[in-house]
């Protein structure tokens, strides 16, 4: 279960500090497909990160499966985001220099609790499944666009986690890709569990979730 | 292969490509650290060079001191080693009588005869015939680099380091054999190097041939010396022996180590001075070049290192990979200068040794393995260099929450 208890961002900047998210008390059930909603600059991606241990609270806590992440020390949080958690970002989130292969593996490498031909075999199942086996040598820039965000899916998916965090995961690709990857996501959130709490401005998707949750102006709105 | 490559290669390829993504970048500061490990290795070496010729050309010599005829001249280099060749000679009884000078420990005569009427004429006509005592000597046979597996005796000759007889073989000179007892190492003093060196023995049965070949001159006549060199006692100072020396024997000229050394070692302490703080401000706007340079490639990358935190990278992970790239990049920069230095000393060889000679100093080069250990610390250094440049921004960046890191570039 994850739970965010009065979550609040605070933003310093040379026009003074921006209030991005203003107290949000909040839990998605385990195994749930959330879908958060909310005009740009309401607050959605700041809250995202928080409650992924990417960006810290200026107050509240957040919670998943009982740890409270950010009162984990900055190694043990780096353990906790490799084991449970994985990230979908909007952008293209590749590391330009690795291969599609070497991308996908590198976060069971980094945590070293898979032996490398392990975490290899596992990256290229991925691939397939997700119908881009055949570029697993190919750099990101050689790949489209759609198929990078599945690439950036197979890599947030390789360590099994409990709860997968997609900020806008599909909003610059064309509807056809759209849905194949939504098909991705609910087929991943069925078969194996996992808590899904995805970002999107499309409310046709946000109609696919089990919960959705509104943000205006970084509060809850009903 | 793909299969087998573990975090640290990834990690490791991702700091090689980033270098590679940017070559003009990287090769300019590849430059910018060969430069300055070049001149770092160069000035070291040098600076080793020039004390270890120091050390060879007149600390390990043995004499303190030279005594000749007032009138004579006296090569600074050469001094330690032996007199120059002139007329003037000195009287053998001073040999006892310095002997009682306080102060004095050994006295070691010499006669030296510069003749081109010897006869033998491999190597050039003109030869130095250099009388020693064996016995008192001090600036000889320290310099034995081999010789016959007995002591020295009568008819025997000892050449200089740059001299090509072999050992035992047969000499003629004056008409009468000599037979080649051994050799000295290379001192790079000349007259050492070219001497022939006899004992007054041997000198003594030469000397009716010399009179007959090159008439009566100084230097032949019977108890005469051109110098003595002196080795002074445990905490005798070269000023007490130096004025008991002139108040004692009118007519000499007393050459002692530590004026020479001091003036030479005025002038090249000045020298390596300027080389040493040219060093130290090369070393450190070299470090906070790569510093500037780093913080800009670690902001340019800060998404990549978000991202890296995202997935689960740990800090020391971060700063880790972004101090082996900077250490690797400097690191090379550093064999590069190195390469450079070797180069550029090879290709002013000449000219430096000629302008040491002048200076008074016999240029020694450093043996191979001096020069590697000087190039190892360089490069050591280079690395460090990159390391330490990279070190806060480094800090800086991982210490960032991953969300602020990826946002940066948007
Ligand atoms: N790092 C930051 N520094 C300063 N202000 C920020 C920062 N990140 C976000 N903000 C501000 O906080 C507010 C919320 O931003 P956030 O990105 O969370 O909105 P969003 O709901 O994700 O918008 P969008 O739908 O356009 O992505 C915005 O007003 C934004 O300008
Ligand atoms: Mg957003």
């Amino acid at each position: 279960m994850l739970a965010c208890a009065d979550v609040a961002k605070t933003y310093a900047t040379e026009r003074g500090p921006v209030e991005a998210v203003k107290g949000v008390d909040l839990t998605i059930d385990r195994g749930n497909f959330a879908a958060i909603i909310g005009r740009s600059g309401s607050g959605k991606s700041s809250l995202l990160a928080m409650v992924g241990g990417l960006s810290r609270p200026s107050r509240g806590s957040v919670s998943i499966d009982n740890t409270d992440i950010w009162r984990l020390s900055d190694n043990q949080l780096a353990q906790f985001r490799n084991r449970h958690m994985g990230f979908v970002f909007q952008f293209a989130s590749l590391l330009p220099t690795l291969r599609i292969i070497d991308n996908v593996a590198l976060p069971a490498l980094l945590g070293r609790a898979r032996v490398p031909a392990d975490a290899y075999e596992a990256a290229t199942q991925l691939l397939n499944q997700f119908g881009i086996g055949g570029y697993a040598d190919a750099f990101p820039a050689e790949i489209s666009a759609g198929e990078q965000r599945r690439a950036v899916i197979a890599r947030a998916l390789i360590n099994n986690p409990v709860i997968l965090l997609a900020d806008e995961p599909t909003s610059d690709l064309d509807e056809e890709t759209e849905r194949e990857i939504m098909d991705h996501f609910h087929a991943i959130n069925r078969s194996r569990g996992m808590t899904l709490v995805m970002v999107t401005h499309n409310l046709s998707l946000a109609e696919q979730a089990d919960q959705v949750v509104h943000i205006a102006e970084g509060r809850l709105a009903a | 292969m793909a299969s087998r490559s573990g975090f640290r290669f990834l990690l490791g390829s991702l700091a090689l490509q980033n270098l590679g993504r940017r070559k003009p970048r990287t090769f300019l500061l590849l430059a910018a650290v060969a430069i300055c490990s070049g001149a770092i290795f160069t000035g070291a070496v040098l600076m080793r060079s020039i004390e270890t010729s120091m050390s060879v050309g007149f600390t390990r010599l043995g004499a303190d001191m030279l005594i000749v005829p007032a009138g004579a001249l006296t090569n600074i280099t050469a001094a330690l080693l032996t007199a120059e060749p002139t007329d003037l000679t000195l009287d053998d009884s001073i040999v006892g009588r310095l002997q009682h000078l306080k102060g004095v420990q050994k006295v070691a005569p010499q006669l030296i005869f510069r003749t081109d009427a010897s006869g033998y004429s491999r190597g050039g006509d003109l030869i130095d015939l250099i009388a020693f005592d064996p016995d008192s000597d001090i600036t000889v046979q320290p310099w034995l680099e081999q010789h016959l597996d007995r002591p020295i005796r009568e008819g025997d000759v000892i050449v200089g380091g740059r001299r090509e007889e072999t050992l035992g073989s047969e000499m003629l000179i004056f008409g009468r054999p000599l037979t080649v007892y051994g050799k000295l190492a290379k001192t790079a003093v000349g007259s050492h190097e070219r001497g022939l060196f006899i004992t007054f023995a041997t000198l003594a049965a030469l000397r009716d041939p010399m009179r007959q070949i090159c008439g009566m001159k100084a230097p032949l006549e019977p108890n005469k010396l051109s110098g003595v060199l002196l080795e002074l006692a445990p905490g005798a100072t070269t000023q007490q022996v130096r004025f008991a020396a002139l108040a004692n024997f009118p007519g000499i000229k007393v050459v002692s180590a530590e004026s020479m050394l001091t003036s030479i070692r005025q002038g090249l302490g000045a020298l390596l001075d300027g080389v040493l703080g040219l060093m130290i401000i090369m070393f450190v706007s070299t470090a906070l070049m790569v510093s500037v340079m780093f913080s800009a490639i670690i902001t340019e990358r800060r998404r990549e290192l978000g991202l890296l935190k995202a997935i689960g990278a740990r800090r020391t992970q971060i700063i880790g990979m972004l101090l082996a790239e900077a250490g690797l990049a400097t690191a090379i920069g550093g064999v590069l200068g190195c390469l450079l230095g070797i180069v550029l000393m090879r290709i002013y060889e000449h000219s430096l040794v000629y302008y040491l000679d002048r200076m008074g100093v016999p240029f020694v080069w450093l043996d191979g393995r001096v020069i590697s250990i000087i190039a190892v610390v360089c490069v050591a250094f280079a690395a460090l260099i990159g390391a330490a440049g990279a070190l806060y921004p480094a800090w800086r960046a991982s210490r960032s929450d991953p969300y602020d890191l990826i946002r940066a570039e948007i």
